[in-house]
């Protein structure tokens, strides 16, 4: 029963966070932006990234201060090497999503770190725990107004009990997993 | 004795026959059973352990065509025509599948987003990009191919048996050095 209710609060969640198909998200256009990750087992690299997710982000180059970066991110939709793979991403002994549906990162502020790099520093929720994180990212222009956002990180997977049991070595699946992150956003009205 | 060694395929060709054969077995075998594990640390070992045994096949493949080339096989045994042609087109489509599926394999990989790592050391890079649709297409070219592989496995153990036991000719002798030449009255004859 409590499951019950649990999952129906996730489905209720999911639906508010990730509409439809939302095709600009607060000025990101989520068509052609991705979050991706590497995940690297017995030196073999993974790639995989999330269908579904959302983003909010204002990137001010005259403020940083004004800047602003809040992404959700489904994890029930993994998009990995196999359906099984994603089943068992989605399982308990990784993302857990029947009980931790999304990933969230806010963050706190924005630096500056000249030449269009910015550290974006804030909080990753992720199965049930909160840490800081900080974001390196670097924005290009493009020709048509487009303001290109990329940037990558090494997201400690144990630190958020993803990957656990028989999953817990890192031998196996490596301690650090990339995530690659490349947002699209819109020209400013 | 100087007759015998040419009649039978060089010690090198043999010892890659052997190899490979063996090679293919396991990873028939390896192929099929990490399928249905479920997902875990085994069964990621086991997928390495099938990949690096394809790519190896794949290697020993090039080398045995390039000692082919330089120490051709000895001449077929007598047999009838069909089955020389028979066994000809055979050993051409070894070849042909010994490099496809290694090949469909890697690219098979590739299209799931998977890098090969050769034993776990040596990164091969990705032939394709990862696409879903592309990778499930690539999936049954691979098990196809493998299929055939096995059809083929087949045949040429049922031949070289129907030969040795049958035709009790040294088709299989001149490729197995445990087993003595026969001489046949037509070619003790001939030499």
């Amino acid at each position: 029963m409590i499951a019950r209710r649990w999952s129906g609060c996730a489905l209720l969640v999911c639906s508010l966070l990730f509409p439809a198909s939302p095709a600009i998200a607060a000025g990101v256009v989520v068509g052609r932006s991705e979050i991706a990750f590497t995940i690297t087992a017995m030196g073999a690299k993974f790639d995989g990234r999330f269908r579904k997710w959302n983003a909010d982000v204002v990137l001010d180059p005259a403020s940083p201060a004004k800047s602003r970066a809040q992404v959700d991110i489904d994890l029930a939709s993994v998009d990995f090497a196999s359906p099984d793979s994603e089943a068992e991403a989605r399982g308990p002994l990784w993302f857990d999503t029947a009980k931790f549906p999304v990933a969230r990162f806010s963050s706190t502020s924005v630096e500056s770190r000249g030449g269009g790099r910015y550290d974006v520093i804030g909080r990753l929720s992720l199965k049930g725990v909160t840490r800081d994180c900080v974001v390196p990212i670097t924005v290009t222009r493009a020709s048509n107004g487009e303001r290109i956002a990329e940037g990558s990180f090494a997201l400690r997977r144990l630190d958020f009990r993803v990957g656990e049991g028989e999953w817990a070595d890192t031998g196996t699946v490596a301690g650090d997993v990339v995530v690659r992150i490349r947002m699209v956003l819109a020209p400013q009205a | 004795m100087v007759a015998n060694i040419e009649r039978r395929y060089s010690a090198a060709a043999i010892a890659l026959h052997w190899l490979t054969a063996a090679l293919i077995v396991v990873n028939l075998a390896l192929g099929l059973s990490m399928v249905p594990l479920a997902i875990s640390p085994r069964k990621l070992h086991w997928y390495l352990w099938h990949k690096s045994i394809g790519a190896t096949v794949f290697a020993l493949t090039g080398i045995r065509l390039g000692w082919r080339a330089i120490r051709p096989p000895p001449p077929p045994v007598a047999m009838p025509a069909w089955q020389q042609r028979a066994a000809a087109m055979s050993h051409a489509a070894f070849y042909a599948l010994m490099f496809a599926i290694p090949l469909s394999g890697w690219l098979y990989s590739s299209a799931t987003g998977v890098q090969v790592v050769y034993l776990g050391v040596v990164p091969l890079p990705n032939l394709v990009p990862r696409d879903r649709a592309l990778g499930d297409a690539l999936r049954i070219v691979h098990v196809t191919l493998n299929s055939l592989m096995f059809a083929l496995v087949c045949l040429h153990v049922a031949a070289a048996l129907k030969h040795h036991f049958g035709d009790r000719d040294d088709a299989l002798a001149r490729m197995l050095p445990m087993l003595p030449l026969r001489r046949t009255r037509k070619e003790g004859s001939n030499r």
